[in-house]
């Protein structure tokens, strides 16, 4: 790998006299920088040994090439120059000429072009494979179109490569210089038998290499392979012309050279002119805009943290962009790059030709894709149909990471299992833990074709008693979930949470900027301390959680955006403490139609049970006493656990079987009749139409951790368990200690609702009974007397006659002075 | 292998290449020494373990830099404080007829030819500052005694001229003559007296605060920073905030330029002017050889005490409380409490929880009384600890601090905030100076900082595009009028000094052995007998139930209470006899609370 200039010199023609034309980039590194710029990339020197012209339109603006393509009618083979053998007549067979090998390894170079041309014209896609044998191959198509829509370049799937012929795939990722060479002669020879006339010159990009590497693991070994790599893009140099071709005029005479090749990285400037006539000395001088300049572009790339080991810092690697690649990635972008490790020595001094001992490494870029967004950089059709397109996450599987996911997921305790996993330092609350793990795996999104959409996200609401690890949680979700703000309550604004117009100090132009919710788009929002949420900021949750969109219209902007994400909230009751006497409703003292918004709503109640203390107690003994790490065994750790995660969010959707519709559908109307059970007049609306969609979400979920892709009837009765955990405890009626939906719309249970209009009732007859019409007022204390002696039966507070009172007041049976209560 | 036939202390080079040209000339291929040694450690470390000479050779600090001679064998003791990612070099090539090798190396004097007999290598690059808040005696046990008895601000100046000794550790070398000075009385007085220059010459470093803000960070770009070439090691080794002794080959470096290669791939117009940086920053650059991770006891000047028994643990036990008690002010408890803190390590972390640590907020100190006995406490810590630090907690420190490590792309180096420190520092906060005003964005940030620091024992580092948590293992002390909001401590405990004592004078042999017994007392491994864990359990289940109040946190406390209160009698098992003194502790601080 070191040799590092040989590898373009081919074995039979060692004194080539093109030897000289080439620039290796030690070669260039020599020269000054002053020089200007130089070191051509690695591609175009792999061509320059054998076709100095062709070079420059790889990596040169189209408009400023006139030219050299076809000046030669047809590029020349690297090895043709001095050879002379016209083993550019592609697809013939190859003549009597010993096969040449490039040199120090063992590529032939006819048996790759004849490999390569294979590729091109009869690699077909799995799919299309078969009927349609007459129609062209995947590449023949896509050349077609390149050549229709002009463009510069091919890309090539390297899987495409594997998949047809594993060893050219292995020699292009070996010696990329060289294959990806005759690579591009071997595209332009077809080029050209297609369209003669077609100017530009094309090139071969490579992308999807089978494996990737992390920046960590480069090492000496891979310099001058084909590597793919995964980071961030962290700095971007200014756009660097880098010149190529450099023309000089005579300032006696007026004479312009020829344009002269960058060589090197230098450019000769003639010492005298060339026209026979003036031959003055020193005389020529640059003509910039005569001269050709490409665009070149030096970017950092670092490590995304999840390829950091512990105790370690990001590394970082620099990047080289040429022409189209510039500003392909901006800072922030998380890329995926294709490219070439390249290693040059480092001078001492500009001026000085002894180099140091030092290597400086860059990636000399083939393609660059964008992973957060999916979206190619290159769009070429190929890619939109793959499924790449379709996930959102940047975690890529591989097979093997897939089938023990898959095996996983056959456990049949998988479900237990995850449970246990899910912030096994917190004890206890198994059913809380459930729910959060159906959350985080989410349900189906739905959107009908006539517009309505039905989310898919699971929201949840944890009210408990200081001290139940509710925060722990949270913080466990948000570290868990693939994309999730953390926020709390008290220090989050309404604008913060959804998104503000902000004026833009520079340009005072009105700018978007996204707050939380927004940000946490398919992810998960964790909000603490909700209770401590000033109103206003509440308020603005509504919608998030039902449309699943923000919708701002301010200062001169009304959009709408999306906020598809999942709300896991935590307060405290209203207390501080969960007083048992008040109803959930004042406890948790949150709007309704707040709280109807949540699927689960859980009450973590800290029961003074010995047995539960005992438990913590033996926990947290065991975690300060034993190795924690044989504490907690068949439990998955992290990084399973989100590959599960993702795995499961991005390729299960699961669809209800009839089976389990039938159960949703009896399950539903169950609790809706539950209610009424016979003796009881009251009715109490057990279930609304929301829950049934939390219950299709939940079973949804559940499916999902199983990695099945039809919801069979035991998600939906474990939907419903969970529900039902989570609502009687939420929901429990304290007075009749049925479920009771009510308490949860309207804050009032039906039980209370029927002593209310009872209170109402009777306040009504005594006032009819004791007041005339126009007569004397009566004081509060009196009715509250009288209604005391009617019904012994239960208690009257002035808190509840108030109120009835009050209920009156709007009927116009009555009109009240301070206490006085007078009949009008 | 015969010693003298290498000078590994004034050429390590030459023994280096010796060896390879041997190694080669065996018939091994260079390419077999692909990321492999081929016996130069063997050398060097006979040289420096088996032999002996460790002593020998120089430790690399601001004074030794200015006479010793590149090349020549060096030691560095540091923390790993940023890490620039991975060189390659010519590591063999082939010169004329024979191969040679630039391992350890930087230098090459003829132009290396694109030829085929190049072995490229790789080394790791790490980026190593002395360790924050190392304190004096860390490496001179005369210095103790100034500091406690004095705290003028000539003996500060000795202070930091002995700071700057630190880094000579042990021993200092004298230019030209390879003596070291070891323990002797008279060599102490050389060292102190000898260079009455010295106090000179440091005279412009920053001038050092009151107490709180006494422990002068190294600054990053000081000249004690080195840059350290690893070979050959595994990347999980060395890690980011360790503390290690490097063994290596020293020559001069301008600023660690290759993390950025590719910067200046095009020179003029790349990301910066790299001329005007290169002549600034000239960087003292070590080939490590041979490196050690350094623990807490490896800064103990000697073990005093050689025999660990039970009868020499009490004694410096009950010296050493006598001592703390005296510092609070007659406060028994207190002086508990602050043991038990002094003594405690995280041993585990399960998820977000860190098990083992012990932060400390002591509460009812005004201004005043921090005054009388903050000095006082401050100082005895620094006596006792090696790696101390404080934090003066007001609204404009917190506005204006860098805290949090973050990561300088335009230098691309991780600029080390107050928090990255290495483990087992102990770090002092004074809330007493906090007084009501307006925290900005970076305050809020920090206050933040400083709380995950307390609760979780992580920092996180930015990285601008992202955020990274590292683990800490950091005590920390919190000093406040009332119990502490901003950073919730496990440990809340009002102080009753009852008497206000001059501070004593400590016999540096009494300093030596605390020094001796806190190092070694946390590093003690523990377990539980199972019948003392079911009393634990019972009693943990009972105080529950008395107070709902109680909660894991609660309990995590108390347990890790439990641990440490053993490990200060030197037990290695959970006894009910400590277990009880715990509970007593407890039940005397929560009456002092209420």
């Amino acid at each position: 790998m070191a040799s590092d200039s040989s590898p373009a010199r081919f074995n039979n023609t060692p004194s080539s006299p093109d030897d000289s034309a080439f620039s290796s980039p030690i070669g260039d590194t020599i020269s000054s920088p002053a020089a200007g710029t130089s070191r051509r990339n690695k591609r175009g020197r792999g061509r320059s040994a054998a076709t100095p012209p062709n070079n420059h339109p790889r990596f040169a603006g189209s408009e400023s090439t006139p030219t050299p393509l076809h000046h030669g009618g047809r590029p020349p083979t690297p090895s043709s120059t001095s050879e002379g053998a016209p083993s550019s007549e592609a697809g013939d067979d190859m003549d009597e000429a010993a096969p040449t090998f490039v040199w120090g390894t063992n590529i032939s170079v006819q048996e790759v072009k004849s490999a390569i041309q294979m590729f091109l014209k009869n690699f077909r896609d799995a799919q299309s494979q078969g009927a349609e044998i007459y129609e062209d191959g995947k590449y023949m198509k896509a050349i077609h179109r390149v050549l229709e829509i002009e463009g510069e370049w091919l890309d090539v799937d390297a899987h495409d490569v594997f998949d047809y012929n594993p060893e050219l795939y292995g020699k292009m990722v070996r010696y990329p210089l060289e294959v990806l060479a005759i690579f591009d002669i071997v595209l332009m020879d077809m080029v050209s038998q297609i369209n003669p006339l077609f100017e530009k010159h094309v090139q071969v990009r490579i992308f999807n290499l089978k494996g990737s590497t992390t920046m960590r693991n480069l090492n000496p070994s891979d310099i001058e392979k084909m590597v793919s790599l995964k980071g961030m893009v962290i700095r971007c140099s200014a756009i660097i012309p880098e010149i190529r071709e450099a023309t000089f005029r005579c300032l006696v005479c007026g004479y312009f050279s020829d344009p002269i090749v960058v060589d090197r990285g230098r450019i000769s400037e003639p010492t005298l002119c060339l026209k026979q006539e003036c031959q003055a000395k020193n005389s020529m001088t640059l003509v910039h805009n005569r001269c050709r300049f490409a665009d070149k572009q030096i970017v950092r790339l670092q490590e995304t943290p999840d390829e950091i080991p512990e105790g370690g810092t990001p590394h970082t690697v620099s990047l080289l962009m040429h022409d189209k690649l510039v500003d392909a990635g901006k800072p922030g972008d998380r890329v995926e790059v294709t490219g070439i490790y390249r290693a040059m020595s480092v001078r001492l001094g500009p001026t000085q030709r002894t180099v140091k001992s030092l290597f400086k490494t860059y990636i000399d870029c083939l393609h660059i894709k964008k992973t957060d967004k999916s979206r190619m950089v290159a769009e070429d059709a190929m890619e939109i149909d793959s499924s790449t397109q379709k996930h959102d996450e940047d975690v890529e599987f591989d097979e093997a990471k897939i089938e023990r996911l898959r095996e996983l997921s056959k456990l049949p305790d998988i479900y237990d299992r995850l449970t246990r996993s899910l912030a096994p330092n917190i004890w206890e609350l198994d059913d809380v833990k459930r729910g959060l793990l159906c959350q985080l795996f989410g349900g189906n999104a739905l959107k009908l074709p006539s517009g309505a959409s039905f989310r898919g996200d699971i929201n949840i609401l944890l009210v408990g008693d200081p001290g139940t690890s509710k925060s722990q949680l949270l913080q466990y979700i948000h570290k868990l979930s693939p994309r999730g703000i953390y926020t709390s309550g008290r220090g989050s604004s309404a604008v913060g949470l959804t998104a503000y117009v902000s004026r833009d100090p520079e340009t005072k132009e009105t700018v978007l900027e996204s707050g939380a919710l927004v940000l946490s788009d398919r992810g998960i929002c964790c909000i603490d301390e909700f209770d401590k949420m000033s109103e206003n900021a509440r308020s603005m949750l509504h919608e998030v959680m039902e449309q699943q969109t923000v919708s701002i219209a301010k200062a001169g902007i009304i959009a709408t955006l999306n906020a598809r994400t999942s709300v896991l909230a935590c307060a405290n009751p209203i207390g501080s403490r969960y007083n048992p006497r008040l109803s959930v409703i004042d406890n948790i003292h949150l709007p309704p139609t707040l709280l109807s918004r949540f699927d689960l709503i859980y009450l973590i109640l800290d029961k003074a049970d010995e047995q539960t203390d005992k438990h913590l107690a033996r926990h947290i003994v065991s975690l300060h006493f034993e190795d924690p790490e044989l504490a907690q065994q068949d439990v998955l750790d992290i990084a399973t656990l989100t590959a599960y995660l993702s795995y499961a969010r991005n390729h299960i959707n699961p669809q209800l079987s009839d089976e389990a519709a039938e159960e949703l559908t009896r399950g539903y109307v169950e609790m809706r009749r539950r209610g009424n059970f016979p003796g009881s007049s009251k009715k109490v609306i057990t279930a609304t139409p929301r829950q049934i969609e939390s219950l299709i979400r939940i079973s949804e979920a559940l499916a999902r951790i199983r990695f099945s892709e039809t919801v069979e009837k035991h998600d939906v009765t474990e939907a419903f368990r969970l529900l039902e955990v989570a609502m009687q405890q939420s929901a429990t009626d304290h007075a009749t200690g049925t479920i009771d939906m009510d308490l949860i719309t309207t804050g009032v249970s039906a039980s209370e609702r029927m002593r209310r209009e009872n209170l109402v009732i009777s306040t009504r007859n005594i006032i009819m009974e004791k007041l005339q019409l126009g007569g004397p007022s009566m004081r509060l204390l009196e009715i509250l007397e009288e209604l005391k002696k009617q019904s012994s039966a239960f208690e009257v507070h002035l808190h509840d006659l108030r109120n009835a009172i009050a209920t009156l007041q709007t009927e116009g049976v009555v009109a009240v002075h301070g206490d006085n209560v007078k009949r009008v | 292998m015969v010693g003298p036939m290498y000078d590994c202390l004034a050429n390590p080079l030459g023994a280096i290449r010796l060896t390879f040209e041997k190694a080669v000339g065996s018939g091994c291929e260079p390419s077999a020494f692909d990321g492999k040694d081929w016996g130069a450690l063997d050398v060097f470390r006979e040289f420096l373990v088996d032999q002996g000479n460790l002593s020998q050779v120089p430790v690399l600090n601001s004074e030794t830099l200015k006479w010793v001679q590149p090349n020549t064998l060096v030691r560095f003791r540091g923390m790993v404080q940023d890490m620039l990612g991975n060189e390659f070099y010519a590591g063999a090539y082939k010169d004329g007829s024979g191969w040679r090798t630039n391992k350890f190396g930087d230098d090459s004097q003829q132009p290396i030819d694109s030829s085929p007999d190049v072995r490229v290598w790789e080394r790791r690059l790490l980026y190593c500052v002395p360790v924050p808040g190392l304190n004096t005696w860390a490496e001179s046990e005369a210095a103790s005694e100034a500091t406690v008895t004095s705290m003028d601000l000539t003996s500060q100046q000795r202070d930091k001229r002995q700071r700057m000794d630190a880094e000579s550790m042990d021993y200092e070398v004298c230019p030209g003559s390879n003596i070291v000075l070891e323990d002797s009385p008279s060599a102490k007085r050389m060292r102190e007296d000898g260079h009455p220059s010295l106090s000179v010459q440091l005279s412009d470093l920053k001038p050092e605060g009151p107490c709180s803000s006494t422990m002068m960070r190294p600054e990053v770009g000081d000249s004690p920073s080195c840059l350290v070439k690893v070979y050959d090691t595994r990347e999980s080794e060395l890690k980011l905030n360790d503390i290690f002794e490097f063994v290596g080959v020293f020559t001069i470096e301008s600023e660690p330029v290759p993390a950025d290669d590719g910067d200046d791939i095009d020179l003029t117009t790349g990301f910066r002017n790299d001329l005007v940086h290169l002549q600034a920053n000239k960087v003292p650059c070590l080939h490590c050889i041979v490196h050690r991770k350094l623990a807490v006891s490896d800064f103990l000047r000697s073990s005093p005490i050689i025999e660990q028994s039970k009868h020499v643990v009490m004694n410096t036990r009950e010296s050493l409380l006598r001592h703390l008690t005296m510092l609070l002010g007659n406060d028994g408890v207190a002086a508990n409490y602050m043991l038990l803190h002094l003594l405690s390590k995280i041993h585990a972390r399960v998820d977000n929880v860190a098990v083992g640590k012990l932060s400390l907020n002591l509460t009812c100190l005004s201004k005043e009384a921090l005054s009388v006995f903050g000095v006082q406490l401050c100082n005895a810590l620094r006596n006792l600890l090696p790696f101390t630090d404080s934090i003066p907690l007001t609204v404009n420190y917190l506005n204006t601090a860098c805290l949090g490590p973050k990561k300088d792309y335009q230098r691309n180096r991780l600029i080390g905030g107050t928090l990255q420190l290495a483990e087992g520092s102990h770090l002092t906060i004074d809330e007493t100076q906090l007084e009501t005003g307006t925290l900005n964005s970076v305050g809020i940030e920090n206050a933040r900082l400083l709380k995950d620091l307390v609760e979780l024992q992580k920092v996180e580092y930015d990285f601008t595009y992202y955020k990274m948590e590292m683990a800490a293992d950091v005590q920390l002390l919190v000093l406040s009028e009332g119990k502490s909001n901003i950073l919730p401590a496990d440990i809340v405990l009002p102080v009753r000094p009852s008497d206000v004592s001059r501070p004593e004078v400590v016999s540096a042999e009494a300093l030596g052995a605390w020094r001796w017994y806190l190092a070694t007392m946390r590093t003690l491994s523990h377990t539980i007998e199972s019948e003392i864990q079911e009393v634990v359990e019972k009693d943990l289940v009972a105080a529950r139930q008395a107070d709902r109040r109680i909660g894991s946190k609660e309990f995590s406390s108390l347990l890790t209470m439990g641990r440490l209160m053993s490990l200060s009698f030197g037990e290695t098992t959970l006894s009910l006899e400590h277990w009880e003194m715990v509970k007593e502790l407890e039940k005397l601080r929560k009456e002092r609370i209420n």
